[in-house]
């Protein structure tokens, strides 16, 4: 790849609205940066893009990159989307919502948009808390974290959206978090080609409000501790964490021994499908069934001789 | 393998964009990155950059650049030029 990564982010960005507002070290800059690349590596043009935001920190992003953009309403970007799906079907239309914005207020949009299978990429930050309103609980906040509504701790079991895709009848499942930049834009490009409602959950992290008060106040530590906490869906990352961060000093060559059996064995491991939760192939979007539906009633309508009635 | 070239890269870091986060050194294997007195990213050892892009793809406000000698804005492409 010679052509360089910031390159291809300043063609897709308004360089007017930048620096964006968001804290020092917010991980939603990655995840920026993350669907630019996944729609440069497409080869999709600026103009065949919309991106559709609700209200929260994730609401900004769709004013900072150049594609045709909606900020809507709290909770109604899904809804707006699918609006905007039908009127212009030829348009690839991705949704950035945050998780109080898709699970607590938008949360009958999003069951909606999923029941229906949509041709939306949804794109749903994770960070377990209410970050521009000054870090209440949201419905992911974990159980025995502090928020500043939970000052003796959460009680309450954080929601699954893994579990509420599958029952909502969403196609496509992915999970990913901020930390593990290639596999994140490798996901979205995976979810842009898919025919139905995609939906990507990333984990974010907000160290300003919810790190400060959970004992990692550090960008950085956050981030590393999410190796940590997505262990459970994958072995091969719970291997990876076990590993100090750095592993020599200064000067000294940085590879493992690649012909080990430890090294071996993970490269086997590798070529799994890792972040994809689930993945119903052969699913139809809603848009393509609408449609042949509508020739269908045309072309009966023409053989009973009564055309545009 | 690819074969591994060292110091032959350059590091620019736009200071507007920059917010002193502190990813980009943190992510560093070869310790290329340091931090200075106002927590900016500074590059006392450039001469151990490998080119991984760790610290470019961790930037959440897209301020560091990695430039490879092949690239037209590289300072020694320049001086060939």
């Amino acid at each position: 790849m010679t052509l360089q990564t910031s390159h291809i982010l300043r063609d897709y960005m308004r360089p007017e609205t930048l620096p964006t507002t968001w804290c020092a070290g917010c991980g939603l800059g990655i995840i920026m940066r993350s669907i630019v690349e996944a729609i440069h590596y497409q080869g999709l043009k600026k103009d065949d893009v919309a991106m559709v935001s609700g209200i929260g920190c994730t609401g900004r992003m769709s004013g900072y990159t150049d594609f045709n953009s909606i900020h809507t309403t709290h909770g109604r970007a899904p809804a707006f989307a699918t609006g905007l799906k039908l009127a212009r079907p030829d348009m690839q239309v991705i949704t950035i919502m945050g998780d109080g914005d898709a699970m607590s207020i938008g949360g009958n949009h999003l069951i909606s948009a999923m029941r229906r299978n949509m041709d939306i990429t949804a794109i749903v930050v994770n960070n377990s808390i209410y970050g521009l309103t000054g870090g209440q609980s949201s419905p992911t906040t974990p159980m025995d974290s502090r928020t500043t509504t939970a000052r003796h701790r959460t009680f309450e079991r954080p929601m699954n959206l893994e579990v509420l895709a599958r029952a909502g009848g969403a196609p496509f499942f992915a999970r990913a978090t901020v930390n593990h930049t290639a596999s994140l834009t490798k996901l979205i490009e995976r979810a842009l080609n898919i025919s139905g409602f995609a939906l990507v959950e990333i984990i974010s992290n907000c160290h300003v409000l919810y790190g400060k008060m959970n004992e990692q106040p550090v960008a950085s530590g956050m981030i590393a501790n999410m190796d940590k906490e997505t262990m459970r869906s994958n072995p091969l990352l719970k291997k990876r964490a076990s590993y100090p961060v750095r592993e020599t000093a200064t000067g000294k060559t940085y590879l493992r021994d690649s012909n080990s059996d430890a090294a071996q064995s993970s490269v086997a491991a590798d070529t799994k499908d890792r972040g994809v939760i689930f993945e119903n192939k052969g699913s139809v979007g809603f848009s393509r069934r609408y449609f042949s539906m509508l020739e269908n009633i045309r072309a009966q309508k023409e053989h009973a001789g009564r055309p545009d009635d | 393998m690819t074969e591994i070239r060292h110091g032959v890269f350059d590091i620019r870091i736009d200071k507007n964009y920059c917010k002193a986060c502190g990813l980009c050194v943190a992510w560093c294997p070869q310790d290329v990155l340091a931090e200075d007195e106002e927590l900016y990213p500074i590059t006392p050892g450039l001469q151990n950059c490998i080119n991984c892009k760790l610290c470019e793809l961790h930037c959440p406000d897209f301020a560091i650049e990695i430039l490879p000698p092949e690239h037209p804005e590289h300072s020694k492409y320049k001086e060939a030029n």
